[in-house]
């Protein structure tokens, strides 16, 4: 039963994380993860209230955090600009947005929605059940398939793979699209399986420490669940604190698994496994 | 063309914001007006939307002094919040102590203690970045978020205000206040020192020898490290500078509008000055438009509160969308430079 | 019928017309050789006969038949493959994995690197060429990162083979396993495509030759009906002035160097135990190909990069701004493109207390003394205000000769300052390094290109592995003597 709620604090990074791998291999940082799985988290909880159906709204969910990354691959990759400028503004559109139409919506007084949950069996739910297929999956997907090695030599070296007649802006679209629906996986969990509901800036920093979690993890999809894993036990320590009614104020609990985040970045450190291409928009003519 | 292109902006603005308001359903023509009345319609407008701007400006030239020198600076938010908290820890002990310092004094010792906090915390994500390669854009949100449960803790503990009943920290007399022009609205000498600032920064950038620098190695560090100029040093430079001037963006809320520091202390102030440096080109004198601009889309939106409860995040989006508008245009005449040079 | 045929190509960038109403026939079985000075069209030309280009206008044929222009996935499967000058290898990749890259065909597929590398591979074995697919790319030599190019493309049946400037970075013991290879390919009835630049090596293998000069098309024929001289002559339209260099008369030691080491990015040891000294007023060539310490030492040397053991002593009369550097990248190392001429400029001149008072700069003279160097330079500029990066490669060069010059450094150090110049901007900028050194400079001249070496230097060594060799007869091999 450990384990099992382990995997259910770890979720919404790990699932991001792992598409995130994905992405960072083609070379390209979704900076605006957060906000894709803010909009995800949002319209997954507005779907599952409007149709007393939580499936609809996974696929809410899903259809936006891909709708959402699209609009952060149309400018970074289509328009080469910068990822970081980018990212930050969908990040802020996501904010306002969700915002905007949750209080346009529910106003600002803090009455709970409750919205029909994902369900799950002894504590097992199908998404977690999803993020631990997908870890082999996407290992797969990059080692053992063409794809896969069209992929990573976007991320490294993309004038090889234009160079084999392969168009580097549609690989990266692609991977990046599947960052998306992972994206949308994790923006469902916090609103249709933690939660139950929505609040403004729900994901709190999580695409941040997911993205931390990539570099942590080697961008390895293994060990970047295996990064998720630590964060997730980082956060099942504030209830496990609060519940021993401990002396260490909460806040500090709260700031734990974005402190562990950091120093498992100081820890690691550059390295030069970061893919050779990463976070550079591709020109084909010199 | 770059002209054509500067001048589009404002009407750009407008179209975004017409369509925001059209989307959301809100009457476009009553809320145009409500907006402009509670931001330029009268003097308390004009006062609200100075106040708004201020601390817009300041976060936005950090941002600027940032992102010139070739660092990511996400942490304005972090910086603005460490820097509030350190002009309280310092207020507590030359405001409310037994023998409180004279308030010209104290003043400038709370907002140094407030520049050197948002400094020192940039410094961190500086340091983290030169000696151990950890990315700015990455270590910087992470810090806002732990700066952020660290202003929560510390309102609720040790900087909390003597009857410890709210998490807030003791509120400043209004004699220790910035000076308001006037009785009536809140306009303070803190929205005069950050036009100062503005000068101030923009000389610091294009006529002093440090801002060459900065530029040179935000431009092309490799090109800097052939002329033996310390791009390290460059870089760490920027980032605390723009630390230091989100600092201080937070000790002049603390000491001129806020006077005391809460967990709503920040209201992503910090966050909000990267679209204004971005609509600013980057630029600290063209930042006094974008921040005013937007200053003013926030005074005017508390108007709009008859009409829907989202004022202040509709601000968000019309911010997000008219940055990317500009990304996008920027795009795509950079694009046709580039095909007409060949 | 020819095997690959162009007929009125044209394409332009802009105002520029790279390639101007080329026709030009290749045979199967022959080594065709086009030759062309810098921007001559040579490298348009082929971009477009394998896909990578689009032109203007104009067809490429295929034995006689039509052949869509400007995809090179297709052109790869009608057999048509170019092996690029600048690899497109994938360094972090295994060698298997770098040869499937380029056999995959379409990407819905489950692969094993090894099962498609595998005829790339026993193509190498019958070469001769002894490869590791297990190998990370990242670490070969450049020779067999050349080998592994060379084979992706033979690899796929490919009947049209397109060299680009292959020798270029080979040292000549490898050169020579090159043309053994296009003599197979060609005995194999392939119709092989050599851009170069080297005459007597384009003489010694090729059984055609074409030139171009600015876009056009000069001259086709066959090998034994042409000579270096007219080549030459063909290739640039007016010979290059070949005057006597003066030697000028080397004064005081300014550097000396015992034992010296220094390591790479990666760590690696790039210069090995080097001793050397320089002298004011004489120029020391270091020639040698690409990638054997050249970088790291002039980095060294200028003050940018620490040794890793042994010693290098200075000795400067005056410590302020006593070394000058001209980077082998322009647009990397030398200029922040967006920024403008006197941006560019006054990062040489920091120092200069007319130029910067305490803190603060003197706009006004900064402005002034840049165009005083735009002028005396003649940088084809409407002022220092405009940006560097509308600047022509030439007139970027000048930008970073004057800034350097005009600081009176007591050691120059250079990298390939020609690369990518026309005739008249290389000779310029030689012309400034020859008047440096008579005014006393002590110069470091690295350059790939022996012309080049020979011209300028006093004196000359090789750089081999990280290590320096006199000057023995390598240079016959190599095949650029004056």
């Amino acid at each position: 039963m450990e384990f099992i709620s382990l995997l259910s604090y770890t979720a919404p990074i790990g699932l991001a994380a792992i598409g995130e791998v994905l992405v960072q291999r083609a070379g390209v940082i979704n900076i605006g993860l957060e906000g894709s799985m803010l909009t995800a988290a949002f319209f997954g909880m507005l779907a599952s209230l409007a149709t007393h159906n939580p499936w609809i709204g996974l696929f809410a969910a899903l259809l936006s955090g891909l709708v959402f990354t699209l609009i952060f691959g149309f400018f970074t990759i289509k328009l080469a600009a910068d990822q970081v400028v980018v990212g930050t503004a969908t990040n802020l559109l996501a904010l306002g947005l969700t915002g905007s139409l949750f209080r346009s919506r529910f106003g600002t007084t803090s009455q709970l929605i409750s919205v029909p949950r994902i369900p799950s069996w002894g504590g097992f739910d199908p998404l977690m059940i999803l993020m631990l297929l997908s870890v082999p999956v996407v290992w797969f997907l990059l080692q053992k398939t063409g794809w896969g090695l069209a992929v990573r030599a976007c991320g490294e070296y993309p004038k090889a793979a234009d160079a084999s007649g392969y168009s580097v802006n549609s690989i990266r679209f692609q991977a990046l699209m599947i960052g998306g629906l992972f994206a949308g996986l994790a923006g469902a969990y916090l609103s249709l399986v933690i939660a139950g509901s929505f609040a403004e800036n729900m994901t709190a920093g999580r695409g941040f420490v997911a993205i931390a979690m990539v570099t942590f993890g080697r961008w390895k999809p293994h060990f970047a669940f295996l990064a998720a894993l630590l964060i997730g036990y980082a956060v099942s320590l504030q209830y496990k604190f609060q519940t021993y009614g401990s002396n260490i104020p909460y806040q500090l609990m709260i700031a734990l698994p974005y402190v562990v985040a950091l120093l498992v970045l100081v820890v690691v450190g550059k390295g030069s496994s970061a893919p050779g291409a990463l976070a550079q928009p591709y020109r084909k003519d010199k | 063309m770059k002209q054509l292109r500067n001048a589009s902006f404002p009407v750009l603005l407008l179209l975004i914001l017409v369509v925001t308001l059209a989307l959301f359903r809100l009457p476009v023509v009553d809320s145009l007006k409500l907006l402009f009345a509670g931001s330029f319609g009268d003097q308390y407008g004009w006062s609200r939307t100075a106040v708004k701007s201020t601390p817009l400006l300041l976060t936005g030239l950090g941002m600027v002094v940032a992102w010139r020198g070739g660092m990511y600076n996400i942490g304005g938010e972090g910086q603005f919040i460490v820097g509030g908290l350190c002009g309280a820890a310092v207020a507590k002990w030359c405001v409310f102590s037994a023998h409180p310092l004279p308030v010209g004094l104290g003043t400038a010792l709370i907002l140094t203690a407030c520049v050197l906090g948002g400094a020192g915390y940039a410094w961190l994500a500086g340091w983290l970045y030169i000696r151990r390669g950890v990315e700015v854009v990455i270590s910087t949100i992470l810090l806002n978020f732990i700066a952020l449960q660290v202003l929560g803790y510390a309102c609720s503990g040790p900087l909390q205000e003597v009857k410890k009943q709210v998490p807030l920290s003791d509120a400043l007399p209004d004699t220790w206040m910035l000076h308001k022009l006037n009785r009536q609205m809140d306009v303070h000498s803190g929205v005069f020192m950050a036009l100062g600032v503005a000068l101030a920064v923009y000389v610091l950038l294009f006529r002093t020898k440090l801002g060459y620098k900065i530029r040179l190695v935000g431009e092309n560090a490799r090109m800097a490290r052939a002329n033996r100029l310390d791009v390290d040093r460059s870089r760490l430079t920027a980032i605390v500078l723009s630390g230091a001037l989100c600092g201080f963006a937070g000790g002049i809320e603390y000491m001129g509008m806020a006077g005391q520091v809460g967990a709503g202390f920040s209201q992503q102030w910090g966050f909000l000055g990267i679209p204004v440096a971005l609509l600013g080109g980057l630029h600290p004198l063209i930042c006094l438009g974008s921040a005013t601009v937007f200053g003013a889309l926030f005074a005017g939106s508390e108007n709009l509160a008859r009409f829907t409860q989202a004022g202040a995040t509709l601000v968000y989006v019309i911010q997000a969308v008219t940055v990317l508008g500009y990304v996008g245009i920027k795009a795509v005449s950079d694009r046709r430079v580039v095909q007409e040079a060949g | 019928m020819s095997r690959l045929t162009v007929s009125q190509l044209t394409k332009r960038f802009g105002a520029l017309t790279a390639l101007d109403d080329v026709s030009l026939a290749f045979e199967a079985g022959e080594i065709h050789a086009v030759l062309g000075e810098n921007g001559a069209g040579k490298s348009t030309l082929m971009h477009v006969m394998s896909g990578f280009l689009t032109p203007d206008s104009g067809e490429v044929l295929l034995d006689g038949k039509k052949i869509p222009v400007g995809f090179a996935f297709q052109c790869k499967h009608l057999g048509i493959e170019m092996i690029h000058q600048h690899f497109t290898l994938v360094p972090a990749f295994t060698v298997a994995e770098n040869l499937a890259l380029a056999r995959l065909d379409g990407l819905a597929h489950i692969t094993d690197s090894k099962e498609l590398a595998a005829k790339a591979l026993s193509i190498a074995d019958k070469l001769g060429w002894r490869i590791d697919p297990d190998a990370r790319t990242g670490q070969l030599s450049v020779g067999q990162q050349q080998r592994l190019e060379i084979l992706k493309a033979i690899s796929g049946d490919a009947s049209v083979l397109i060299f680009d400037e292959p020798t270029a970075v080979l040292a000549p013991h490898e050169v020579d396993d090159l043309f053994r290879v296009l003599a197979e390919l060609k005995s194999q009835g392939k119709c092989v495509i050599l851009i170069a630049h080297k005459l007597t090596e384009v003489l010694s293998i090729a059984d055609r030759v074409s030139v171009l000069r600015r876009g056009k098309l000069i001259a086709s024929e066959i090998r034994s009906n042409v000579d270096a001289q007219t080549l030459a002559e063909w290739m640039v339209g007016e010979l290059p002035s070949r005057d006597d260099v003066p030697q000028g008369v080397a004064g005081d030691i300014c550097v000396q160097a015992s034992n010296l080491s220094v390591l790479g990015d990666r760590g690696e040891t790039s210069v090995r135990g080097v001793h050397f000294e320089i002298r004011k007023g004489e120029i020391l060539g270091f020639g040698g190909v690409d990638g054997n310490g050249q970088v790291e030492l002039a980095e060294c040397l200028s003050q940018i990069r620490k040794p890793s053991s042994g010693e290098i002593q200075w000795h400067f009369s005056n410590q302020k701004q006593a070394i000058g550097y001209i980077p082998q990248d322009r647009h990397v190392d030398g200029l922040a493109l967006n920024l403008s001429i006197e941006e560019n400029m006054l990062v040489t001149a920091l120092d200069d207390e007319k130029l910067v008072s305490g803190p603060f700069l003197n706009l006004k003279e900064v402005r002034a003394w840049a165009n005083r160097l735009v002028q005396n330079y003649s940088v084809k500029a409407a002022d220092a205000s405009v940006a560097a990066g509308s600047l022509s490669g030439g007139n970027q060069q000048k930008v970073i000769v004057s800034r350097t010059l005009d600081q009176n450094p007591e050691l120059l150090v250079v990298l390939n300052p020609g690369r990518g110049l026309d005739i008249k901007a290389t000779d310029y900028v030689h012309q400034m390094i020859l008047e440096a050194r008579t005014r006393g400079t002590a110069v470091a001249l690295f350059s790939t290109d022996l012309d080049e070496l020979y011209k300028l230097s006093s004196r000359v060594v090789f750089m081999v592995g990280g290590k320096l060799v006199e000057d023995e007869g390598a240079l016959s091999l190599v095949g650029g003597a004056p």
